[in-house]
């Protein structure tokens, strides 16, 4: 697609986002608030995924340390969401390098080793209760305020967590246009031939592995503002999952797969729970269809019958 | 003469458990080309990726611009001024013949600053590469993967060069190539000698070995069976009609 068609399309969408609160009603807007959130948390995923080749499943760690961090702050030490909020950030991308160490292994190893980080995390917040609250977690997290500024409905919130993913997608926009994304898609296609080209690739991993927990963290903070509580669910397991899958089923190595993706999980899960108990069967279905019939996710399928239109139409 | 820039000496390389190369060494010197010749399975590919710190060799050492390259991984290897051609033309296939040919110049590859020429050589950068090889400039935006094989060889060499590397490595850059193709390589090989940077050549292919080459080794079961130059090889005749199967002769 040319260059203004895309800045084109990406208006309109971003139109159709501002407008949204003025057709939906509070059960929509509260779904489209957290497919924003669920969908900047795949696309961190999706950093090391979709780019640098790397398969986390230890993403909700990073979410929910975030989450509990601001939630804690602000709840039990009235900590204002000026502080609470980057400290919650901070914990997080602090975990990240942490957990970093993991870009020393590849393959199955590295997913291995990213579920094991994810359990400790999980226990933690499952098992620490008198830290972390324990099944209950953490609730009656206000809504954000900053000094006078403060949010005080859904809809408000719902155009902060838009401002944040506007300027997040753009940021990210550049990170993988710059010679540092370059770097990252070449480990993805030959590590091997990256490091004899001169690049120290585990060192390029590790950098991107912080920045994408840095990015889980920021989804984390947006997270327990919109759901007003965080518990050990938000670090469990099957989140991390959840939005590998985004990811996937969106399409990787874009930046619309991932909120694609989000929509059409959250999406499903909301409609099929509300009539079949067994949603997590569907969800695996799910995958298994898209990995089978689109392996590149919406996003790849959608270009491919693009590609087929157009080279029809010039026949 | 010089110190040379490359000192292969005495090395051990085993490939898992198999013991490939068995003691061997070798001098380089700047704005030279040396070939090893000889048949698959001899340890040629081994030698490369021994020089290169990718499977490094468990004894003797490698001397690079008068120090030791033992224990450094491929990237620090790669900075100080060594490219490879790697075998079976593996380029990028995902990424564009742009972002092919920027790799190599990234700041992220060569932190300390591009380690180029002295002032005499010669700069390879993109508009060089491109005019050095016209088919690449028509399709510059076109996925690595979308070029022919004789493009994509092509582009691994011009991906090289772009490193601006005192010495490049190359494994058998005339496979599977059609004749036409071999003369444009064996061209280029000359050039880039003329411009004066160092080529360790590794090849099956006789005619172009002897054709580029200033000192040819010829490897059979991990060592050294002849070291001379062309002129040389010619006149040892137990040699090539032992390990490379041509009956000797004369030019």
């Amino acid at each position: 697609m040319p260059k203004a068609a895309r800045i084109l399309l990406a208006l309109v969408v971003l139109a159709a986002a501002v407008l949204l609160p003025r057709v939906a009603g509070p059960f929509w807007l509260g779904l489209v608030t957290q497919m924003y959130v669920f969908g900047l948390l795949a696309l961190s995923v999706d950093l090391l995924l979709g780019h640098a080749g790397l398969f986390s499943l230890c993403h909700a760690s990073f979410f929910a340390v975030s989450a509990y961090t601001t939630a804690i702050l602000q709840v039990r030490h009235a900590v204002p969401t000026a502080l609470a909020a980057p400290a919650g950030i901070l914990a997080g991308t602090i975990l990240g390098l942490v957990f970093g160490l993991a870009v020393r292994t590849r393959g199955v190893y590295f997913i291995l080793i990213t579920i094991a980080f994810g359990y400790v995390v999980w226990g933690v917040a499952h098992r620490w209760s008198s830290f972390t609250g324990g099944d209950n977690g953490v609730t009656n997290v206000p809504f954000p305020a900053l000094g006078t500024l403060r949010v005080e409905s859904p809809t408000e919130y719902y155009y902060l967590v838009l401002a944040v993913l506007v300027l997040c997608t753009i940021g990210y926009r550049v990170l993988v246009a710059s010679p540092f994304g370059l770097t990252l898609r070449g480990i993805k296609a030959s590590e091997t031939r990256m490091r004899s080209l001169g690049y120290h690739s585990d060192l390029h991993l590790y950098v991107a592995f912080v920045v994408s927990a840095a990015l889980a963290s920021l989804a984390g903070v947006l997270y327990v503002y919109y759901n007003r509580f965080v518990n050990p669910v938000a670090a469990s397991f099957p989140i991390s999952v959840e939005v590998a899958l985004m990811a996937i089923v969106g399409g990787t190595g874009t930046i619309v797969g991932p909120f694609i993706g989000s929509g059409i999980i959250l999406g499903l899960r909301n409609w099929v729970s509300s009539f079949f108990e067994l949603y997590a069967s569907v969800m695996g279905l799910v995958f298994i269809v898209v990995v089978l019939w689109a392996p590149d996710g919406v996003v790849g399928l959608v270009v491919r019958l693009w590609v087929r239109a157009v080279k029809a139409g010039t026949r | 003469m010089s110190e040379p820039l490359l000192s292969v000496r005495e090395i051990h390389t085993y490939y898992g458990d198999s013991y490939v190369l068995q003691g061997v060494s070798l001098d380089l010197h700047e704005g030279r080309i040396v070939a090893i010749l000889g048949r698959n399975g001899m340890g040629k590919t081994t030698l490369i990726r021994s020089v290169a710190g990718l499977t490094p060799p468990r004894e003797g050492d490698v001397i690079f611009k008068g120090r030791s390259l033992r224990g450094q991984p491929p990237y620090a290897i790669a900075q100080q001024g060594m490219a490879i051609v790697p075998q079976g033309r593996r380029i990028f296939r995902s990424l564009s013949v742009r972002e092919n040919l920027l790799l190599p110049t990234s700041r992220l590859a060569r932190p300390s600053g591009a380690a180029a020429a002295d002032g005499q050589r010669k700069v390879w950068d993109l508009d060089e590469v491109l005019k050095e090889f016209p088919q690449l400039a028509e399709r510059i935006d076109h996925p690595g993967a979308a070029l022919s094989g004789g493009e994509q060889q092509m582009l691994a060499v011009g991906r090289a060069l772009m490193a601006n590397p005192d010495l490049i490595l190359m494994d058998e850059p005339s496979e599977g190539l059609a004749p036409r193709l071999v003369q444009q390589i064996e061209e280029i090989m000359k050039n880039v000698r003329e411009h004066g940077h160092a080529i360790l050549l590794v090849e099956q292919n006789f005619a172009l070995a002897m054709a580029v080459a200033d000192f040819i080794y010829v490897v059979a079961s991990g060592r050294f069976v002849f070291h001379g130059t062309p002129q040389e090889l010619w006149g040892a005749a137990e040699i090539l009609d032992h390990h490379l199967g041509v009956s000797g002769g004369g030019p």
